[in-house]
């Protein structure tokens, strides 16, 4: 067990545990932060997607002790940003949303590639989200999510 | 459970890896999966771990001279995005997983893995690249195909560290890398190749070629290459089907639940035949 | 696909409902779901919560000799067969109750649930479980057809190892076949498929107010309410079973559950302590149902103008080593047996058998996706084989309204295929392509058509089902709806909204919804079957009609309404004659392909899907559907090979068994067209199935169609293309 801090969503937080606690477990368990979700546990899915150090990873294979020191922002971190509320609204009209245990993964991704490209092309986005698998939508109503954020939230990013 | 150390640099790194032993974990994302256990419980390492990749002396990618230097947690988004990393192995660490596997990913972990079915590790064997590896006060400089053993294994001594890849850069005219995988994108490889070539006063002057995933390590055979070098574009062609018949002895592929041994070999056939056409044929 | 997604601000505001049900409104859950808020089995907290893992088989077949058992510390515990109460049942009343809550004396397939290991620490609980020695004495154990046909080792189930066998008939077969001056044979295979729904199977069981009450990932409260009961021998009233928000099910979560519940209330019967079984992935790969493999052999004899004059089919499904529901997939196996085509002389054998596998159970589409497939090569065999070009093949013999299915029945539905085929050819330039393609050994394209019969097979949903809903005036203006179908992923809550909202005049998010408990909701049924929207929601469109008529009585008017066939469709269990299904809905496919002659990996270029289900009860809604179950169907004719060695599935991590990414398949251009159905809301009927029937066989004709030689097997891997071109 150790001290461990880093900030999350904006705050710096101190978590006791042992270092090799996966960041997904801290979040979910000591943090609450259940919207990052576990889909496979072995890097595979993007449910457990959270921003570390501005860019998308996966919690599930991070061990707290990497995280130290870093900045960690979850799906609550950026669900109430104008950013966030840009990417759920679009999420809402094109209909990306089905069972939506992929979803608040996909926000993630979403959110990190605006970051990098304002306005993404349709391969740019399905290479984008190819980390995040999706069983429900197969992902034409997502990618047009992406679209519709990223025409909305042209000031945003 | 283990001991966990986290060091403040590069030095302090290289003590406690002298002194414990420790297993260094950089992106993690092989060694999180390989230990993995019950959610919610710890992995179930056995040595103790240390953390290597917040270690900022060695996140990083810088051309010297005629060499690519790829430090030792250089990501390997990083290695995609840099201008000067070859073709090939861009075209490698681009075929590896998805976005969020390799911003947290490092080139060094790929290595370290020594999975046959690494696509880095393909082309590294290609392109010639060096393996860095220090200890407290000392270091030593080994080509890949040397560092790597077998299935999982490496000659990175207890007490060392990978701190730099270095890949030469040779500005080759034709290349190629080419991933077989289970899907389209964020897959495993069932096979992979690399094919790097050029010529020189009409003959070939060098080359390398490379087989992921069809053996316990990534095949390269220096010997059949060296009966390639001098050869002219018609030489080539014409001994096409006896290179064939060569390679078909140095790749082994075995069944698992990927792909069958069948198929790989005949695949990583047809990728050299294609990429000796090219070659043949290239202006 | 585009031009039809509303881009109004309006959309994600919740409008009043439009006049015509088919314009999308937002989803209720979409933003809940899309930022993170709603909570799914894992996410609950409980205090003193309890965590389980099973001790399972790691045999296909053999006695249990003994288990050696280590100490447990206090508070944990190792809960078996033994610990059911007096009164209760070592199975799980499914379909059928073969399946044992615990292995007791042998061991039927890996995976088998031997015990419940649990306790507050899950490492410890772990500790414990590796610690368990479980001495076994080997049986000679069957995985195949063959195997079990030949009763490999002993039979498994009675005396011959058949689950269930039936016999279709129409016409007569012996005597057509004589007359036919051509025969074409083939055998048709398909594999197992792994559900993945993204969030694994969870439960939490837990003892409230003197009650046993699950909070289960489910798609059917009231059946796993129904096995926990005769499990631990009480009333079905002393039992609760919460629906937790269900992150994708397909089938996956429909009697699986019951496997996990079972277990668990005989622990929380004996502790009282609240106890939770989430899967890891690798778990939930390995040791859950998978679709039944099926084997397909079709005879068909043609006279000299190429028409279709006897059919003779021989049906296998691997049902694994307990029954479940796999009669009932059987059967719509075979009723589903000659696809879209007037056959005027056929009959259909089908036989389900049981192996040494983890047993096969429900997967979207229920056996109609194995039977489709098998007709639709054939087809594509048989125009091969006359040299006739595949869609005209298929048209000459559709089925027309009024003629006989091969349930003895008329076809009661405004078949609309014609008018499809024109529409698919027209967007996706079917017909050219084929030329075009004739003599490119690279590219090909592929036709499918299916329909899939709504709702339960047969009589089930007025003999067994009988579903009823409920409606209440609620305060504000509101209505409440009170159902036992679930959302998981499909848009019900959506759905049903606005249906309910249509006849109440009300907005549809005045219609309160929660996700069922079975304390609260009456029995409207399962959530399966394509019957949530067709068969549930008539009955929730009738039950608003009443709730309008008594609106003015106040706050707490109610109204029910119960399920009631309509007396035109009549259906005899024991023989299977009659109208198999009341309604159906109809697709066509088209998938076009690139094959890379290095390599022999397929590119998917393009895909095309009309369907008629009836009206839309959403579009935006069934466009999700479309592109979903079409993905999730091309993924089952590629990429999801799941094999098994000695009894295992080789597949067991998600790096292993492949779904389709963003990046494996395009867009899928999908279109509907309007049919309505009079025992549908609004003219609605079920969808849910019949978006995943038609690609598979689409993608397998594209393949052959490239490569220039039949395909008999999905998935369609780069490494059997590879032999075939040997």
């Amino acid at each position: 067990m150790k001290e461990i801090k880093f900030v999350l969503n904006g705050k710096e937080v101190s978590v006791k545990a042992d270092p090799l606690k996966r960041l997904l477990d801290v979040l979910r368990e000591d943090k609450k932060m259940t919207g990052v979700k576990e889909g496979c546990g072995e890097g595979e899915c993007g449910a457990c997607a959270v921003l570390k150090d501005g860019v998308l990873v996966n919690s599930c294979m991070i061990p707290l002790g990497a995280a130290e020191g870093s900045e960690i922002i979850t799906p609550e971190g950026i669900r109430d940003t104008e950013k966030g509320k840009c990417i759920i609204d679009a999420f809402g009209t094109a209909g990306a949303v089905q069972c939506g245990f992929c979803t608040p993964g996909m926000m993630m991704a979403t959110d990190a590639l605006l970051t990098q490209n304002k306005k993404p092309s349709v391969d740019e986005i399905r290479e984008a989200l190819s980390g995040n698998l999706c069983r429900c939508t197969g992902y034409d109503l997502i990618v047009k999510g992406v679209q519709i954020a990223s025409e909305r939230g042209k000031d945003l990013w | 459970m283990v001991d966990s150390y986290r060091p403040k640099d590069l030095k302090d790194a290289l003590r406690i890896r002298g002194e414990y032993g420790s297993t260094p974990l950089a992106g993690g994302t092989d060694l999180m999966v390989r230990y993995q256990s019950w959610a919610g419980t710890l992995p179930l390492f056995t040595n103790s771990v240390m953390f290597v990749g917040h270690l900022h002396e060695l996140k990083y990618i810088k051309k010297i001279e005629n060499s690519l230097e790829v430090g030792g947690t250089a990501t390997l988004s990083m290695v995609a995005d840099h201008p000067d990393t070859p073709r090939v192995l861009r075209d490698a660490v681009l075929s590896i997983a998805a976005p969020a596997l390799r911003n947290n990913a490092t080139l060094t972990g790929n290595i370290c893995n020594a999975s046959p079915a690494g696509d880095s590790v393909c082309a590294l064997y290609a392109l010639d690249a060096l393996i860095r590896l220090e200890k407290n006060g000392s270091s030593r400089e080994l080509p890949v195909v040397e560092f790597i053993t077998g299935p999982g294994r490496t000659l990175l001594g207890k007490d060392e560290l990978v701190t730099a890849i270095t890949i030469p850069l040779k500005n080759s005219s034709i290349d190629n890398f080419t991933k077989v995988g289970t899907r389209r994108a964020n897959a495993l490889s069932k096979l992979s190749f690399t094919g790097i070539a050029d010529y020189k006063n009409g003959r070939i002057d060098s080359i390398a070629l490379t087989f992921g995933a069809v053996g316990p390590t990534v095949v390269r055979s220096v010997e059949l290459e060296k009966k390639l070098l001098g050869l002219s574009r018609a030489e080539l062609k014409a001994g096409k089907e006896s290179i064939l018949s060569d390679y078909s002895t140095v790749i082994v592929p075995i069944d698992d639940q990927r792909s069958t041994a069948v198929y790989r070999k005949k695949v990583a056939l047809n990728l050299l035949d294609k990429f000796i056409n090219e070659v043949a044929d290239y202006e | 696909m585009g031009s039809n997604i509303a881009l109004k601000e309006d959309d994600i505001k919740g409008v009043k409902m439009a006049a015509k049900i088919s314009i999308p409104v937002l989803r209720i859950d979409a933003r809940e779901k899309a930022g993170g808020w709603t909570h799914y089995i894992a996410d609950y907290e409980f205090d003193n919560l309890q965590h389980g893992r099973f001790l399972r088989s790691e045999r296909a077949r053999a006695k249990i000799i003994e288990i050696r058992k280590p100490d447990f510390p206090e508070g944990y515990y190792y809960i078996d067969a033994s610990d059911i109460p007096p009164g209760g049942k070592n199975n799980i009343q499914m379909i059928k109750d073969d399946w044992r809550v615990f292995a007791d004396g042998d061991v039927r397939y890996i995976g088998e649930t031997i015990a419940l290991i649990l306790g507050p620490e899950k490492q410890i609980v772990l500790d414990l479980l590796n610690q368990i020695e479980v001495v076994y004495e080997d049986l000679v154990p069957s995985f195949t057809f063959q195997d079990a046909l030949s009763c490999k080792g002993g039979a498994i189930h009675g005396t011959d190892n058949i689950f269930a066998e039936f016999l279709l008939n129409i016409g007569d077969v012996d005597n057509a076949f004589p007359g036919a001056v051509r025969v074409v044979e083939g055998v048709y295979e398909t594999g197992f498929q792994e559900h993945l729904y993204m969030e694994t199977q969870g439960i939490v069981a837990t003892w409230e107010d003197e009650k046993i009450t699950l909070y289960a990932s489910s798609q059917c409260p009231f059946y796993i309410r129904k096995s926990v009961a005769g499990t631990l021998g009480v009333p079905l009233g002393d039992i609760r079973v919460k629906q937790a928000a269900t992150g994708g099910a397909f089938g996956g979560k429909e009697h699986f559950p019951d496997v996990i519940a079972t277990p668990l209330a005989v622990a929380v019967n004996k502790i009282k302590k609240p106890v939770a079984m989430i899967f890891d992935r690798i778990e939930d790969i390995s040791f859950t149902c998978k679709r039944h493999p099926g084997r397909i052999s079709i005879k068909t004899g043609l006279d000299r103008d190429n028409n279709i004059v006897a059919m003779e089919i021989d049906t296998l499904v691997n049902g694994g080593a307990y029954e479940s529901s796999t009669p009932i997939v059987l059967q719509r196996a075979i009723i589903h047996g000659l696809g879209v085509y007037r056959i005027p002389n056929a009959r259909i054998h089908g036989r389900a058998v049981a192996t040494n596998t983890f047993p096969s159970d429900a997967y979207r589409g229920f056996g109609a996706p194995q039977g489709l497939f098998a007709i639709e090569m054939h087809m594509s065999h048989i125009a091969d084989e006359i040299g006739m070009p595949v869609s005209q093949f298929k048209r000459k013999h559709f089925i027309k309204t009024g003629d006989i299915t091969i349930t003895n029945a008329k076809m009661h539905d405004d078949v609309k295929l014609p008018g499809m085929l024109a529409k698919i050819e027209e967007m996706s330039d079917y017909s050219e392509k084929v030329k075009k393609y004739e003599d490119d050994p690279l590219r090909g394209i592929g036709l499918s058509f299916v329909n899939h019969g709504g709702g339960f097979t047969g009589n089930g949903e007025q003999a067994v089902i009988k579903g009823v809903v409920k409606m209440k005036r609620l305060e504000d203006g509101k209505a409440g709806l009170y159902v036992s179908v679930v959302e998981m992923g499909q848009g019900l809550q959506t759905a049903l909204r606005k249906i309910a909202s249509k006849e109440l005049e009300l907005d549809y998010l005045d219609i309160v919804y929660d996700n069922p408990d079975t304390d609260i909701v009456p029995d409207s049924g399962p959530t399966c079957a394509s019957r949530s929207t067709m068969v549930v929601g008539f009955l929730v469109q009738e039950c608003a009609k009443k709730l309008k008529i008594k609106w003015d009585e106040g706050v707490g008017a109610e109204a029910e309404h119960v399920y009631t066939h309509p007396e035109e469709f009549v259906w005899e269990q024991e023989t299977l004659q009659g109208d198999a299904y009341p309604s159906y809905g109809w697709g066509v496919n088209v998938v076009e392909v690139e094959l890379d002659p290095f390599t022999y990996e397929v590119k998917t270029t393009g895909v095309w899907a009309v369907w008629d289900v009836g009206v839309t009860i959403d579009e935006t809604i069934m466009q999700g559907q479309s592109s979903g179950g079409v993905i999730q169907a091309l993924g089952y004719a590629s990429i999801e090979k799941c094999e098994l060695k000695n009894g295992a599935f080789m597949q067991r991590t998600m790096a292993d068994y492949t779904i389709p990414t963003s990046l494996d398949f395009p867009e899928v251009h999908t279109v509907f067209i309007d049919n309505p159905y009079k025992y549908g809301p609004s003219g609605a009927k079920g969808a849910g199935e019949l978006v995943f029937d038609a690609a598979p066989p689409a993608y397998a004709e594209a393949v052959q169609n490239a490569i220039g030689k039949r395909i008999y097997e999905i998935p369609v891997t780069p490494e059997m293309i590879m032999e075939a071109l040997r």
